[in-house]
């Protein structure tokens, strides 16, 4: 089976949250608002195999066995545009632009076998998967699937700092598993925790530098979301945020 | 503990930065209870259980507190150790709600719970 696609920079899948490496995030720290989103894909289902070597297993609910992925993503309202798009719709910073960006439409948390419903442009997206779009993905796997490894191989590198930073908020913040649940095959969804906890648990060396460019843009982004309705919640994140990083920073 | 509490509602952190035992003092996100006391009105603190085992300590506590408009509680079963005479926080277990609480089930010949020095099956039980 074949399947065909090609982007139209129609733009429309560059907005709301970006997940990013670990490494882009500390390299896009003085250009997107940081945070950690959590989800839990549960033991039985497709990517659970994958997700358990990406991220953490546990237990949650008392009998419920899960695996948790936390992505450290640019945390921007689905409403929101990335920062980074141009007034003519392109990426500004495509040379640099992160690799989900560049990874698009195919998603390194999922197996390779398992990206078919990936290449249906979702509601309002321009994606072209007519006839005269070259065959991207043919029997289940990636016809050129070198963003794709590159991604893969990223995560993988950063899933023992992202078990450090799971047990560190199992021990400090417990309450985040609990409202892991909610998660569960909801793919807008997630369970945010703050970069201040991932710098505490973490402790990059540059943490100073990272937090005082955080700030700035966390300052930024609570200007953008003030008074804007539906976005109170972000809001009161960015401003927050922005005090937690100015402490980091001084 | 009680002089964390305070610490916290009165917005000096270096005390609660200090009294962390040096293992998890490194854990401590200051710069989120910096941003905390900013944004919470304190309601009370409230001691279940403390217990003193030589230099070993253990408090289980409720705190209540005002954010965003919501009442909240937090609910910890915190260790202490005691250090050259000082108390020193060295972790704990938090929960956003209590702990379930255990049921103990009265056998039918127990002494009565409440109180009366009969048994339960021709007291309350009855």
């Amino acid at each position: 089976m074949e399947r065909r696609f090609r982007c139209t920079a129609c733009g429309k899948c560059c907005f709301g949250q970006i997940p990013l490496t670990l490494g882009e995030m500390l390299d896009h720290s003085g250009r997107f608002p940081l945070a950690m989103v959590w989800r839990a894909v549960p033991k039985g289902t497709r990517a659970y195999a994958l997700t358990e070597r990406l991220g953490t297993p546990t237990r949650i609910q008392k009998t419920r066995t899960v695996a948790v992925s936390i992505v450290p993503t640019a945390y921007l309202p689905p409403s929101m545009a990335c920062p980074e798009l141009t007034p003519e719709g392109q990426c500004g910073i495509h040379d640099g632009k992160p690799l989900r960006c560049r990874t698009m439409p195919f998603y390194p948390f999922r197996d390779a076998s398992d990206q078919a419903e990936l290449l249906r442009p979702r509601q309002g997206w321009l994606c072209d998967i007519g006839e005269t779009a070259p065959v991207v993905y043919r029997d289940g796997t990636i016809v050129d699937s070198h963003d794709f490894d590159v991604e893969r191989k990223a995560l993988l590198a950063q899933s023992d700092a992202m078990r450090t930073y799971f047990d560190y908020v199992v021990r400090y913040m417990p309450w985040v598993l609990d409202n892991l649940p909610a998660t569960i095959g909801n793919q807008e969804g997630g369970v945010v925790t703050s970069l201040s906890s991932f710098l505490t648990a973490c402790k990059p060396v540059d943490t100073k530098a990272i937090a005082a460019r955080q700030q700035l843009v966390m300052e930024r982004f609570a200007a953008k979301t003030a008074d804007i309705e539906g976005l109170e919640a972000y809001h009161r994140n960015f401003a927050g945020w922005a005090k937690e990083m100015a402490y980091l920073a001084s | 503990m009680r002089s964390r509490y305070s610490a916290f509602v009165l917005g000096k952190l270096d005390h609660v930065e200090r009294t962390h035992a040096p293992e998890v003092r490194g854990d401590f996100n200051r710069a989120e209870a910096e941003r905390t006391i900013g944004e919470v009105e304190w309601l009370g603190l409230e001691v279940r259980r403390a217990r003193e085992d030589g230099d070993q300590g253990s408090v289980e506590f409720a705190i209540r507190f005002r954010r965003n408009d919501q009442d909240l509680s937090q609910y910890e079963a915190a260790d202490f150790r005691r250090i050259d005479g000082q108390w020193y926080y060295a972790g704990g277990k938090t929960s956003a709600s209590h702990p379930p609480v255990h049921v103990v089930k009265t056998g039918r010949n127990d002494p009565c719970h409440c109180g009366s020095g009969k048994k339960f099956k021709k007291c309350c039980g009855a």
